[in-house]
């Protein structure tokens, strides 16, 4: 369904994305993007959605170059970052425009426009402006437009971005849906817990370059060997003394009334932690992860494979 | 798999679909630039009349060329053009557009068809209202037909102007109201480079109105009345085609700025 071979994306004299090899199965499916700001994952998802085409390399969307390529274009929707819609516009007459620059026309229009603002929850509010919509609705919208001719391939930049958590649980649903019914979803976002939540397969980007591969299980076990910085608040000397039992403790350090902790596997040492504050083994006051985001993580990959 | 839309539906979608644009804030003011000037002149022209004073039909000449070719008629295309593609680019929704499988090329036709024809409108009604102020009625048509003329070649080369430079409202407003200006001076082949000269071959020639002090005043030169709407029309055509060309060619990624690529 989707190829790319030694992909490369320059915007101008900066590398947007470095020479990048993987394939994506045909059917249905959520392939998560995974990866710090500035990565390279909206860069890859344009050369993919035919917004751009490669520097270097070569693209192949079902077999053909996507780029301006109607034929391609037909089969993949795509839901950019952001919020933005054309200002002024209400949002069923918009959405209408853009099913007839997909090629529907009549009763098939009404259908598709029916059906995507059915699926988006939004059949009942389409007849607002954009500019009265919320942000989660004006994200729905972008999403029906996506879905109006039934793409195989669904596209979405950081779609969970200023959504609240019920909207975000909603999208994960419908993605999730949409997948089972045949969909191949390639979705990104820089917060692991949310593509955990949903895929079956991650890329993860770093500096405009393809990482890693694999599934989510896969990609927790390379995050695993990341030690991860956690502050325990409490009676320092206590609190040290029991963390120097632990088989995951990597490195240790005093502050006052505190001790900052590098920890292998977080996921094996916050459990006993939380167990031995409970049974009132350990004095904690409070926990603090210093460390916990995908940047500090991808950097420690990247020193990984150098 | 749907078939991608023909040019011509793509246009249409297109069309429709910003309309509704026209009726807003930009919209107004593209109609008071015309409706205003020419209501200020009947108003002045009536005044005039009533207190006996001697208001001459030369009038609607003056307020026609002085007024609506040279002023307001840029001014439209000034402020129309950025509500056309542009604002898809600048607003970063074009990538919404570009991803459909309709052809790139027919989108800055199909964003602006709705502005021509609000303009034109307005335009029409300006000419008309000119008569009032005692316009000829044999030149009403032809004054109608040169300035729908010119609204469609000055709003073209303004969206042209505007996918091709970031900075497309000052060129636009340096070609206007610097290049044009010179039409009385330039020698007879740059003449014809310039709106005013067609718009002064088919709605009447002010050549007499040339000052014997304009030291550096050419003989002017008159294109066939036809040539010259024709030459419009095709100087609209070329500026269309010339940035549905620039927007086909031209990647333009998520961020609204173009790739190496």
């Amino acid at each position: 369904m989707l190829s790319l071979d030694r992909a490369s994306l320059r915007y101008g004299p900066i590398l947007g994305l470095s020479p990048t090899s993987f394939e994506l199965p045909g059917g249905g499916g959520i392939t998560g993007l995974l990866g710090p700001n500035g990565a390279g994952k909206s860069s890859l998802l344009q050369l993919v959605s035919g917004l751009l085409p490669p520097s270097g390399g070569a693209v192949r969307v079902f077999g053909e170059a996507p780029f301006r390529n109607p034929a391609v274009l037909a089969r993949v929707g795509l839901v950019p970052e952001g919020d933005r819609l054309p200002t002024g516009l209400r949002a069923d007459r918009w959405l209408r425009m853009m099913g007839e620059l997909s090629g529907l026309s009549g009763e098939g229009l009404k259908a598709a426009m029916a059906r995507a603002l059915q699926t988006v929850g939004m059949a009942d509010r389409s007849h607002l402006t954009f500019a009265r919509m919320s942000k989660g609705m004006r994200q729905r919208m972008r999403l029906s437009q996506a879905l109006l001719h039934e793409p195989e391939l669904l596209i979405l930049d950081e779609p969970f971005n200023g959504l609240d958590p019920e909207a975000r649980l909603t999208l994960m649903a419908l993605l999730r849906d949409l997948a089972e019914k045949g969909t191949r979803i390639l979705v990104s976002s820089h917060i692991l817990g949310e593509i955990a939540q949903l895929t079956d397969r991650i890329l993860l980007l770093f500096r405009g370059r393809l990482l890693a591969e694999g599934t989510v299980t896969e990609i927790r076990q390379l995050l695993d060997r990341h030690p991860v910085e956690l502050r325990l608040t409490g009676e320092a000397q206590v609190l040290a003394r029991w963390a120097v039992e632990q088989p995951e403790l990597a490195a240790l350090r005093m502050e006052e009334e505190a001790v900052v902790l590098s920890v292998r596997s977080p996921r094996d040492f916050l459990p006993r932690l939380q167990q031995a504050a409970a049974e009132g083994a350990i004095p904690l006051r409070a926990l603090d992860p210093l460390d916990l985001n995908l940047d500090a993580v991808f950097q420690y990959l990247t020193k990984d494979h150098a | 798999m749907n078939a991608a839309p023909s040019p011509l539906a793509t246009i249409r979608a297109t069309a429709l679909g910003y309309a509704p644009r026209v009726l807003q804030g930009r919209g107004w003011v593209l109609a008071g630039l015309v409706i205003l000037p020419v209501g200020l002149s009947i108003l002045i022209f009536t005044i005039v009349r009533m207190q006996g004073g001697d208001a001459s039909s030369a009038e609607a000449v003056k307020v026609f060329h002085e007024v609506l070719v040279k002023m307001m008629l840029p001014i439209m295309a000034l402020v129309a053009a950025p509500a056309g593609i542009r604002e898809d680019l600048e607003q970063r929704t074009l990538p919404l557009l570009l991803t459909r499988p309709a052809p790139a090329w027919a989108l800055p036709l199909g964003k602006g068809l709705p502005w021509f024809l609000w303009g034109s409108a307005w335009l029409a009604l300006g000419v008309l209202g000119l008569q009032i102020l005692g316009g000829d009625p044999g030149l009403l048509p032809v004054r109608i037909l040169a300035l729908v003329g010119a609204w469609w070649g000055e709003l073209a080369l303004m969206t042209l102007v505007g996918l091709v430079f970031k900075r497309g409202t000052l060129w636009g407003a340096l070609y206007f109201f610097l290049w044009e200006p010179l039409v009385r001076i330039f020698p007879p082949s740059l003449q014809r480079l310039t709106f005013t000269h067609h718009i002064e071959s088919l709605a009447g020639s002010r050549a007499a109105e040339v000052q014997s002090s304009q030291l550096l005043a050419q003989e002017q030169v008159t294109t066939h009345p036809a040539l010259a709407f024709l030459a419009l029309l095709a100087i609209g055509a070329l500026c269309w085609a010339l940035a549905g060309w620039k927007l086909q060619r031209t990647p333009i990624g998520l961020a609204g700025s173009e790739a190496e690529g």
